[in-house]
Parts: structure tokens; sequence; C-alpha cells
């Protein structure tokens, strides 16, 4: 036989993915750097007021490339901070959220009986109830901050990821590998973290995939309700929220991190999509 | 059977309890209640007094009873703001959200549901691609942006209808339409792969090698299959009637039950929210109720007792 | 000699509902079963699926708790399942399952699970770890290549002679053998069992061998027991209960598998439904299968009692004992 290595050409091959998905990845990566580097990307001082340059629309002078808006804070400036917090919400409330529900899929997978009935009520309670609502009950009773806002995202979807990881779990713990573990004499929390957890991973993943861009949606919701990022914070849905009331007058306020939001969704959602169809596509 | 709505009944009758309880313990959470009604700066023996009357100074459960009790009495508290039952205050409101909503929900079911079924029937089709893009832009688009576009064209630039407030059919038109197209998509995308699923069902392809013709196959057997998984959604968009609104109410202003909801949050209305909590657990429970009716007329393997998971 | 492992009169039963408004039905899948173990000795379990022999497996290894009678090993009531005490017992006591892709982690390197049971145990440091897994995975015959693959990129047989290795690196006094070849190819089997057997002889293990395989059984055990829905029916050297079976539910067995040096003309074809545990039949749970039934059969259940030296079976036409039911009633 020949030697096949010998006869391929040296060259770097891209893997063979479909264009709306290498569209994705980049918008992802960019979207990634400019949340990572957001204060050194800065043109301006995103709090800096110019009451003499107001309203200055987009691609009118060098300085403001997306305009001004109604205290002449520069719109780019803005934007890049902004993608930076919702990012950060977004990341934060994903982790949280799949940590939470990993490890309540788990305690009922272990546990069975009355824990079991106990988490999958909470499940369904959390899936029955519009997440808007509740989290707007929770502000309106605790007020609002960052680290509340990250917390109360974080209950986003945890009712997903527990099901998931409990259903695997039990089918692991009733036939399989995880019993052969168990029969060496593992303790749980060998069982579950290093041999379940693992098998798992990849229909987690995809779980995040899935929430992490509806969690982006909820976030941007609520910060435009006003009830969201407080300024002089801002994140995405926040400009959008007060870029609404220059509308006539400056629509470019809430055009531009509108469409950001947009492509975000759009990109993780598409790519989240794909990645279910290849690695589970029995993921609902 | 019985038993099945037995069980539905029970979980329907704790997920409200867990709402109540939910309150219950954001609010107690959330501070002192004699303090936060009555405000800082009152002295001390009137706070004393105020907790003696409502029952502040009893053991944690006592209360957690009593406002059980008050609830199951239909006692929702006063609007701190405007001093009126908050009950009352939230159920002036519904009409103007359900005349939104309504609409919206036919809007929904009148595109969504024919487009989705069509889609699977030609899958490949153009189409069948432009209702998978249309579903998946209905998704990434959240709808106060759609709100905006839709303002920014409709009103700002043609000024052909109005950007907001309470009047005519005209100041219908924008928020139904946020509403229905989002939703649309949401319910084309789910009926097409519901309907897909069924269409690739060994018992789709028998009918039709039993030289049935196509239309009958696809009325007398793909459809009712697909009705199930697509009544669940439709189920939970009856119960997000109210739920739904909450965003579209704010950007038209207009005068319902989700706007209300924003401002008692803005300006920590403690009751209205609460009774709003409520309304919106209730309409969820009760349809879903619904829905698991259906689901037993829909589905003769649950008449037969399986138990569904 | 002292017995490693006792199990006496262990029963399990499961309670099934039919349907959802059907009536609660109990399954008594191992019903007053005893027996022990001795170091070095191979006991076989024969049975057909419903036996209760499995269930038995489990028992003996605490992975579930009888409902009735008791288990003991090395001398002390097995400990309750999960708990310490349980979890330190493994290191003595180990299994081989039937599917052994399914026993081993997709995502693990053979070796790094071979070397598992001593992470867990606490024995020797990293390094020690590794190279006691690879000598053990050498002593079953894979190559220090095929220790660092994946269990998908190793063969049926290769992936069950890694189980054993797992099995046998904390150097246990026990092994449970739950049917560790009959998801093997038959050409596979043979070299499987020859493994066990040589393990044993090596270390000097105890092993409860369960099988239906009657050719594999006879190939490794010293020590059989048969049994029908739950019960033991037949029990004693290996060499009494497969060459001169007495049982008729045995000689109906034995005479189906090939052996060599055997008449075929006597053999005995068994009728009628195959066991339900959840049915089972009053007085002998063999007797409407059974060539020979008598009236006796339908009414009363024969006990387990000697009919040779070190020879047992429970079969009202070979005890010669008046039935201790009548002595109960």
């Amino acid at each position: 036989m020949a030697d096949i290595s010998a006869q391929a050409p040296f060259r770097l091959t891209l893997p063979r993915l479909p264009w709306y998905v290498w569209a994705a990845l980049i918008w992802i990566v960019l979207v990634l750097v400019v949340a990572v580097f957001a204060p050194l990307l800065t043109p301006h001082p995103y709090t800096a007021m110019k009451l003499t340059n107001r309203f200055v629309p987009p691609f009118d002078r060098w300085t403001h490339p997306l305009g001004t808006d109604e205290l002449g804070r520069d719109v780019l400036s803005r934007l890049i901070i902004s993608v930076r917090i919702s990012l950060l919400i977004a990341f934060g409330a994903t982790l949280i959220s799949a940590v939470l529900g990993t490890t309540l899929g788990f305690l009922a997978a272990h546990f069975r009986g009355w824990v079991e009935q106990l988490v999958l009520t909470l499940a369904d309670f959390q899936a029955a109830m519009p997440f808007l609502i509740m989290a707007l009950s929770v502000l309106a009773f605790f007020g609002n901050s960052l680290p509340l806002l990250i917390g109360l995202m974080g209950l986003y979807g945890w009712e997903r990821y527990a099901r998931v990881a409990r259903g695997l779990a039990i089918s692991a713990n009733t036939q399989g590998y995880a019993t052969a573990v168990t029969q060496l004499g593992a303790a749980p929390q060998r069982i579950y973290l290093r041999h379940i957890l693992p098998n798992i991973a990849s229909t987690l993943i995809v779980s995040m995939t899935l929430v992490f861009p509806e969690v982006i949606l909820v976030e941007s919701g609520l910060s435009f309700l006003g009830l969201g990022v407080q300024p002089p914070m801002t994140s995405l849905g926040n400009m959008v929220g007060y870029g609404r009331d220059y509308i006539t007058r400056a629509p470019w306020i809430m055009l531009s991190p509108a469409v950001v939001i947009v492509l975000t969704t759009l990109a993780v959602s598409m790519l989240g999509d794909w990645l279910r169809d290849k690695l589970d596509p029995t993921l609902g | 059977m019985l038993r099945y709505f037995a069980i539905r009944l029970f979980r329907a009758l704790i997920t409200i309890a867990m709402v109540v309880t939910f309150a219950f313990v954001v609010l107690r959470m959330s501070g002192d209640p004699a303090i936060l009604i009555m405000g800082p700066e009152v002295p001390p023996e009137a706070l004393e007094a105020f907790r003696k009357s409502w029952g502040l100074d009893q053991p944690i459960w006592v209360q957690y009873l009593n406002y059980f009790g008050a609830i199951l009495r239909g006692d929702l508290g006063m609007s701190m703001r405007d001093n009126r039952p908050a009950l009352d205050m939230v159920m002036d409101r519904i009409p103007a959200t359900l005349a939104l909503t309504v609409p919206a929900l036919i809007l929904k079911l009148a595109i969504g549901v024919p487009a989705g079924v069509w889609a699977a029937l030609h899958q490949g089709t153009g189409f069948d691609r432009a209702v998978m893009v249309m579903a998946v832009a209905g998704f990434a688009i959240p709808s106060f942006i759609l709100a905006l576009v839709l303002v920014l064209v409709f009103a700002v630039t043609l000024g052909w209808l109005p950007s907001g407030g309470q009047g005519g059919v005209e100041h219908m038109i924008l928020p139904v339409l946020t509403m229905g197209i989002g939703g649309a998509a949401a319910l084309a995308r789910f009926t097409r792969s519901a309907m897909l699923e069924v269409l690739g069902r060994p018992y789709i392809r028998t009918a039709s090698a039993k030289g049935l013709p196509w239309a009958s196959v696809v009325r007398g057997h793909a459809l009712p299959n697909a009705a199930i998984p697509t009544v669940t959604l439709i189920g939970f968009l009856v119960g997000s009637l109210i739920a739904g609104a909450v965003v579209v109410e704010s950007v038209f202003s207009w005068p319902g039950v989700g706007r209300m909801l924003v401002v008692a949050v803005g300006s920590r209305d403690l009751a209205v929210v609460q009774v709003i909590l409520l309304l919106v657990a209730a309409t969820m429970v009760t349809s879903n109720l619904i829905v698991d009716f259906l689901y037993g007329v829909l589905d003769p393997r649950l008449r037969q007792g399986a138990r569904a998971a | 000699m002292t017995a490693l492992l006792t199990l006496d009169a262990v029963a399990r039963a499961y309670v099934g509902r039919q349907g959802l408004f059907g009536r609660v039905t109990t399954v008594r899948a191992v019903d007053g079963v005893s027996l022990t173990l001795v170091r070095g000795e191979t006991l076989g379990i024969v049975g057909e699926s419903g036996s209760g022999k499995s269930t038995l497996g489990r028992m003996a290894l605490g992975l579930e708790t009888p409902d009735e009678g008791g288990v003991r090993a090395f001398d002390a009531p097995m400990p309750a399942l999960g708990t310490p005490g349980w979890r330190a017992l493994r290191r003595r006591m180990q299994m081989v399952f039937q599917d052994p892709l399914g026993a081993l982690d997709r995502r693990l390197p053979v070796l790094d699970q071979v070397a598992e049971p001593l992470t867990i145990h606490a024995i020797g440091d990293a390094k020690a770890r590794q190279d006691v897994a690879m000598a053990a995975l050498q002593a079953v015959g894979l190559s220090s290549e095929q220790a660092l693959r994946y269990p998908h990129a190793l063969s049926g047989g290769q992936r069950q002679r890694v189980v054993i290795a797992r099995a046998l690196i904390t150097d246990p006094d026990l092994l449970v053998c739950d049917e560790p070849v009959s998801a093997l190819d038959v050409s596979i089997q043979a070299q499987v069992v020859n493994l066990l057997i040589d393990m044993q002889a090596a270390r000097g293990l105890a092993m409860l061998f369960i099988s239906h395989d009657l050719r594999v059984v006879r190939q490794i055990a010293s020590r059989v027991a048969v049994m029908y829905l739950g019960r033991i029916i037949e029990t004693g050297a290996a060499a009494d209960v497969l060459r001169a079976p007495r049982h008729p539910y045995t000689r109906a067995l034995v005479s189906a598998a090939p052996a060599p040096g055997r008449d075929r003309a006597d053999r005995v074809i068994l009728t009628g439904e195959p066991p339900n545990p959840a049915a089972r039949p009053t007085g002998c749970a063999f007797h409407p299968r059974c060539p020979l039934v008598t009236d006796r059969c339908r009414t009363e259940a024969p006990v387990l009692s000697a009919i040779a030296p070190a020879h047992s079976a429970a079969c009202h036409l070979l005890s010669t004992q008046t039935p201790p039911a009548a002595k109960a009633a």
C-alpha cells in the first residue's frame, strides 16, 4: 500500500462548515473580542457628554462614526461598552443556570424519591411561568443591581439543564458505566463529576448555546423597559430603551444596538441549531 | 383517565400555591413591610402598632397562613399608589390587554399553523426556506425592536399610523402586528417540525403505500397527530396572553395590564405586582389544564391510561 | 473452610402495577435462596431469563438489599448500599458485567479506567497506579498500545478483558460474573472463559459465575446451582449435577445443551409456557412443564433436600422424606 500521508500536500484545511455557520462564528468572535477589549477600543469615554455635539448623525464626522446621542455622547463607544455589559450578564447568567440546573438534575437522579419530585415540580413551575413576569416581580421587590440582575437571569432556563441532566444521569445509573463505577466503590461525587458530567457535556453545551441567545433577549427586554441595567451603566437593551425617545429625531441611537442584538442572537442560535443537529438531534 | 386529570388538577393547584409562596417569600425577604409601607421616618410606636394590627408580630408561619387565607378570600391588598384594591385596578385594565392580545393570537394561528403545515408538506421548496428564514428571524428579533422598527416605518416615516396611545382601530394595528408576527414565526417553525416528524413515521408511509390519496393521508393521519404537540404550544400562547403584552404595551403606551406591571415595578407598588403575578399564573395554569384535557381527547394512548411524564 | 460469602434464605420481591388501574402485583424474583461460597471455588448459577439469577448476583454484592434473609461477606453482615463501609468492601468483591462496552466509560482511555479502582481506594501514588494498571492489562493480553485506546477502539473480547483487568486490580477475594461471555462472539467466549479460569487459579479467587449457558458453566464451575423462578431446584458438584442431573428441569436443560460423549436419543424436550415470575404456578413452580407431573406437584411445593452426598434437589419424586410442608401445617 502506498503511503497516503506522503502524497497529501501540506496545507491548512478549514473544516467544512456551511457558510452561515462561518458567518455566525465570525460575528461571535468579533463580538467577543469587542467585549473583552472594550475599554481599549472605545474612541471616547462612554459617559463623556458634550452638549454642543448632540444628535450628530452617523458617518458625518470621523470622530463619531456612529453619531452621538441626546447628550452628545459617542454612540460607538457606548455600543462597545454595552456589548461588554450585555455579554457579561449573558455569560454569567448562562453559567449560573447551567451549574444550578445540572446540579439539581444530578441531585434528582441520585436521590430519586421526594427530592426528584421537588426538582421536577420546581422545573414544571419554572417552565410554566413566563420568566419576564417573574423577573419583573423580583425586581419590583428587591430593586436592582448588576449582581442581582446576573443572579436573576441565572434562573433563566435552569429547568432545561435539570431535565437533561436528570434524564441522562438516570439512564447512566440504571445501566452502564455509572453502575460499573459504583460497583468499583466510587463515591457519588466521583461518579457524577468525573464520569457522568464528561459524558453529557456535549448535550449540556448544546443546551447552553440554545439558552444563551434567549438570555440576551430577556436581559435586553428588561433593560429596554428601564428595569434591567441602570444608568450610568449601559447595555444594548438599555441603549434601545433610551434611544426610543428620540426615534423621530435620531433613530440611529436605537438602531445600532438593535442591530447588534439581532445579529448576536441570530448568530448564537444558528450555531446552536447547527451544533444540535450535529451532536444531539434528540434535544428539543 | 380520571386519575390522569386528578393528577393534573393537583399539580395545577400546587403551581398556584407555589406562586403564592413565591410572592410571600419575596415580599418578606425584600424588607420590613411596616417600614416599607409606613415609611422610614415613622415613630417606632406607630410601626409597632402597625405590625400588631396587620399580624406582623406573629411567627412567620402564622403570617404565611394568614397571607394564604387572605388570598383565598380574594383579599389581595391595596395599591400603595392609588389606595384602591389592587385587584379592581388590574381587572379594569384586562379588557384593554385582551383587545390587543386576542386579535394577535388569531393572527398568529391564522398565519403560523397553515404556513408550518404547508412548509412541511413542501419541504425544501422556496416557500419552506422562506418560512424557516422568517422563523429564525422572528426568534432573533425581540418584540421591542420589531415594534420600534414598525413605528419607525409606518408612523415616523410614512405617517400612516399613530405611534402609540389608545383610540380607534388604527391604534391597534401596529401592536397587534408586532405580537402577531413574532408569534406566527415561532408557531410556523414548531408546526413545521411537528408535521415533518409525523410525516416521517412508518404509519404515514404505510397509509400512502396502501394507495390512499395523499390529501386524505395528510388530513386523516398526519394532521391529527401533528396537532398534539402543536396544541401544547398554542396552550402556552393562550396562557401568555397577558405576559406577552408587557413589552408591546409599554412601547405603544397602551393602557393594559402589561404596562401597568412595568409602572408598578418601577414604583414598587407591590400589591399590584402581586395581583398580576397571580393572574398570569392562573391563566397559565388554566390553559395548561385545558391543553391536558385536549391531549386526553387527541391522544388515545392517554385515554387508556398510560402515564404522561 | 470458612465461607467468604453466605446468603441465608434471601428473598427479593419487586412491586409492579399492570396498567393504571391494574392491581398491584408482587413479583418474587428471588424466593428464599441460601448458598455459601468458599475461597478458591467457582459456583455456577444456571437458569433461564426470569429465574432470578442476576438478582441473586446483585444481592451477593450488596447492590440490592434482600427483603428477607441476610447476606454475610467476610464474616460480617453486608453494609448498606452506598455507605462508606460498602464502598470500602468493593476492594474485596468485584463484578464482571455482561456488556463490556456499557460497563466502560466511552470518554476515558482504558488504562485510566483500569487504574481507577486504585485511585478510588487510595492505593499507591499516581505513577504506581499507571504502572500497575498497565501490568494488569498486559496480564489479560492487551498491548501497551491498546491500553491507551478508548473502549470503542477495541474489540468486544478486548473490552471484556479490560473489564476483568479492572475488576481484579485491587486483588479482590470474590468475583461475581453476570453472563460475562454471552454478549461475545462464540469464537471469543472460550478465550475469555479460559482467562477467568487462569486468573482464578493464580489468585485463589472465589467466583460466582452466573450464566444461562451450560457449556460455559461446565467449563468453569466446580459447583452448580440451578435456579427456576427464584428458587434453587438442584445443587451439587458440577460433575454430579451436569453429568447426572436428577431434577426433571435440570435434565431438560442438560439434554438441550450438546455435550461430548452423550447420547442424543434421551433428549427431554421442555413444553409449555416459559416461566413468568409474575404468575408463579401453585405447588412446584415447574409442574406445568414437567413431563413427570403428579397431583402432589400441583398443590405442594417441594423443598430442597439431600438426594446424595453434597447433592440436593427440590422434587417430590426424588425426596424420600415426609413432606416438610405437611409438618408445618
